[in-house]
């Protein structure tokens, strides 16, 4: 057994040293900020959170779902299948089932314990923090949710996708019992009598799950809509064939990943529009705040679901297709994608408000706004909001593209972690910069120069990519000619649009001109063909 | 037959220290069955992407039907039939939507070919690839390369863990494609009696490189010894002769 519990811990452990060294270093680099550079007089701030705030809750919390992806084997297996997603290799090893469930769960818990309670040394060691921070119960919390994650990951389903649904309903409902007893001010036992208890709980649910994937018990209910299939399959039976290779591979991408954002917005927004229904949301602020979470929504989750279609496949580098004519079948399936994503946004949200009875608020604003505004000036602001979140839902799913294709794994590593930082960094930057006048001026004056250095970057790196896709004639001068005619139209239409809603004396045109140019996909964009030839002919 | 469908010239290629082919040439004449024998990683699959353009050449060249794999993918891969070692066949597809999408890219797509070889395969069209068996997913394979009648057929190792029904299928249908007069087949294997059966052409390859290359019957003959020709088995350990790649002719 010991051997076992060795061999299972030295491989979480070999597999992911770079994880667990990142994290000790960040700690270490953090600390030596806090008690060197600014000393014991700056107490980290969490209500409201100040930027040394920031620098702790948010590494704490995505090293948190790291546990999670990790512990649970989430990121080796298929979260959406029927099928149990823990290692099918560890089944033949000779150990309990027991032990299989066991000796993961007890490290992953003990990890998300010790973070918790390494999160609490750090903000209570030197200068300290402005609100109490317990010790244990948070971090029984932690351990509790890391194990339910744990034993609804492993455990066999009937259907595809129903481990997702029923993890994130569960775990809600653990969140929602804490968010309970805290709102009624229960005391620290009193927590740690409602999180406790729920660890061994979730063990004996993961060894039921274990046992029965060990032993191939997998129930399938696929069968329940069998004669919808019928009928689907009936229907492609007699669907017409492709008209082109690129047809198909716009068919094929759209099959394979063309649904996964509009499946999010399902999942995502009718949970934010319940918040309609809560009785005493019915103020015209809350209503448009509601509103407006929702319409930046589809955004959002595009930048994860860009993830999953940039990953490039042996089948789909032999197709007999230039590499140009693969990404065009891919930007069509992510426009398919973002109209269907908007679609349902739009729908969910007018059914929302027709059913609340909150409607009448949104009629009666947008009468008030008309009339300030102008009818035709009240449209046009509408529509290029819509417009505007349509086009960032649309850049966030393709502006990862050409990292993603390359399928280089430290491009992709690095890329993330350079996201991350900024993540990390943005909290603290933007509190500097509110608390700062003197910054603030800065920035203001040399506004200018900031937005001629990005612009200027901007046309190099496109200039660059122009280039590579010249010489490797991946994309005929025609297509070279008409993209960079596209480009420029489109950033004149955004610039003229801009001049007719926000010129004034105070907004310069060059600072609109900046904006234009900058917010219309260029490099990133036209570099994915360059990216995939890559990845296909290494 | 003089035409070359292959032409691989002093072609090198290394993955960090390792080098997986060296300076390997190989002319493949058209209306051939060559057989790439060699044992595992001794580089017949880095040659097999080097000729469907998913390796780019460092040094040398590799030339099919004339033209380079890598600058014109759409000419060449239009022309090829691929069968790959792992079967990568997209997981969510039907049987039905696999033949739907795959008849697109191949203007010389048979529709009742196609359909003569599911049945022959016992594929059902309204399965799922995720469904199917291993063996079922190399004749899915198998279907989709063959469909279209490809000028060259590429089997990169079809026959690896499969049962013998299988195997069966897949040299039937090999031997079917040598029917078809002018069409070529290029046939990767560690199973030299499988190669022994079907290939008139062969090349070892080991460590990178080519060590024996010719005509199956020429090659037999240089290594007779009296009356007794030898096997295809006994020749490669012969040739190679190391421990750990006489297990490849097992």
């Amino acid at each position: 057994m010991g051997g076992a519990a060795r061999a299972i811990g030295w491989e979480l452990r070999r597999r992911h040293r770079l994880g667990v060294i990142a994290l000790g270093a960040y700690v270490i680099i953090f600390l030596a900020i806090k008690l060197v550079i600014l000393g014991p007089g700056h107490p980290i701030r969490l209500n409201p959170p100040n930027g040394l705030a920031a620098l702790i809750i948010a590494p704490v919390s995505m090293t948190l779902f790291y546990f999670v992806a990790v512990f649970s084997y989430g990121l080796s297996g298929d979260v959406a299948a029927r099928q149990s997603i823990y290692p099918s290799r560890m089944f033949t090893m000779p150990v309990t089932t027991r032990a299989l469930a066991g000796w993961p769960m007890l490290y992953g818990t003990s990890a998300a314990a010790s973070l918790w309670i390494a999160t609490a040394i750090l903000v209570r060691w030197s200068g300290g923090a402005d609100v109490y921070v317990p010790w244990v119960w948070p971090a029984l919390l932690s351990a509790a949710c890391l194990a339910w994650t744990q034993a609804l990951m492993w455990m066999p389903y009937g259907l595809p996708g129903m481990r997702v649904v029923i993890a994130a309903l569960w775990l809600a409902v653990v969140d929602a019992i804490v968010l309970l007893a805290l709102n009624y001010k229960a005391s620290e036992l009193v927590m740690v009598a409602v999180c406790a208890p729920q660890i061994p709980f979730a063990y004996l649910v993961a060894w039921y799950a274990v046992g029965r994937a060990r032993r191939g018990d997998n129930p399938d209910w696929r069968g329940l809509f069998a004669p919808r299939k019928t009928i689907a399959s009936g229907f492609s039976r007699i669907e017409p064939r492709f008209l082109s290779p690129a047809r198909a591979q716009t068919w094929f991408e759209w099959r394979r990943h063309g649904r996964t954002l509009p499946a999010m917005v399902a999942v995502v927004v009718p949970f934010e529009l319940l918040l309609l229904f809560v009785p005493g949301n019915d103020t015209a602020p809350i209503v448009f705040l509601i509103l407006f979470v929702v319409l930046f929504t589809p955004p959002f989750m595009a930048a994860f679901a860009a993830a999953a279609l940039s990953t490039p496949t042996p089948f789909t580098a032999r197709r007999p297709l230039t590499s140009a004519a693969l990404i065009a079948a891919k930007l069509r399936m992510t426009v398919w994608s973002t109209i269907a994503a908007w679609l349902l946004a739009v729908t969910f949200s007018v059914v929302a408000l027709l059913l609340s009875g909150r409607m009448p608020v949104v009629v009666e604003r947008a009468r008030a706004g008309i009339e300030v505004t102008g009818t035709l000036r009240g449209v046009a602001v509408v529509l290029f909001v819509f417009a505007a979140f349509f086009a960032s839902t649309w850049k966030h799913l393709v502006q990862s593209l050409c990292v993603g294709l390359t399928g280089s794994e430290w491009l992709i590593k690095s890329s993330v972690l350079l996201a991350l930082i900024a993540l990390v960094a943005a909290g603290p930057l933007a509190d500097g910069i509110i608390r700062s006048r003197i910054v603030q001026s800065a920035i203001w004056d040399s506004l200018p120069w900031i937005l001629v250095v990005l612009v200027v970057l901007k046309m190099i790196a496109g200039s660059w990519v122009a280039i590579r896709l010249y010489d490797s004639r991946l994309l005929s001068d025609r297509a070279l000619v008409s993209g960079a005619a596209c480009w420029l139209a489109t950033v004149l239409a955004l610039f003229g649009v801009l001049e007719w809603f926000a010129a004034s004396p105070l907004v310069p045109r060059y600072f609109l001109g900046a904006i234009a140019i900058l917010q219309v996909p260029l490099a990133r964009v036209s570099a994915a063909p360059v990216a995939i030839a890559w990845s296909r002919h290494r | 037959m003089s035409e070359s469908v292959i032409k691989v010239s002093e072609l090198t290629r290394r993955f960090g220290a390792k080098t997986a082919l060296d300076s390997v040439s190989l002319c493949m004449p058209r209306g051939a069955v060559y057989g790439l024998v060699g044992a595992n990683g001794a580089g017949k699959t880095t040659l097999i992407k080097h000729i469907l353009g998913l390796l780019r050449a460092q040094r040398g060249s590799v030339r099919v039907f004339g033209l380079d794999p890598v600058d014109d993918p759409v000419a060449v891969l239009s022309r090829i039939g691929y069968l790959s070692e792992e079967n990568d066949l997209p997981a969510w597809m039907r049987i039905d939507e696999l033949l739907r999408y795959s008849r697109a890219f191949y203007p010389a797509w048979d529709d009742a070919y196609a359909e003569e070889l599911r049945r022959t395969f016992a594929l059902d069209a309204a399965a799922t690839i995720s469904h199917l068996s291993k063996g079922q997913k190399a004749r899915a394979g198998l279907l989709v390369a063959l469909a279209y009648r490809p000028e060259l057929l590429v089997l990169d190792e079809p026959s690896s863990g499969l049962d013998p029904i299988v195997r069966r299928d897949i040299l039937g249908a090999v031997i079917r494609t040598i029917a078809d007069e002018g069409r070529t087949v290029l046939f990767s294997s560690h199973l030299l009696e499988e190669v022994e059966q079907v290939a008139d052409h062969v090349t070892m390859i080991s460590h990178g490189r080519i060590v024996l290359s010719g005509a199956l019957a020429a090659i037999k003959e240089s290594h007779r010894t009296g009356e007794r020709v030898p096997s295809l088995d006994e020749i490669f350990i012969a040739q190679v002769g190391t421990p750990g790649a006489s297990a490849a002719g097992t």
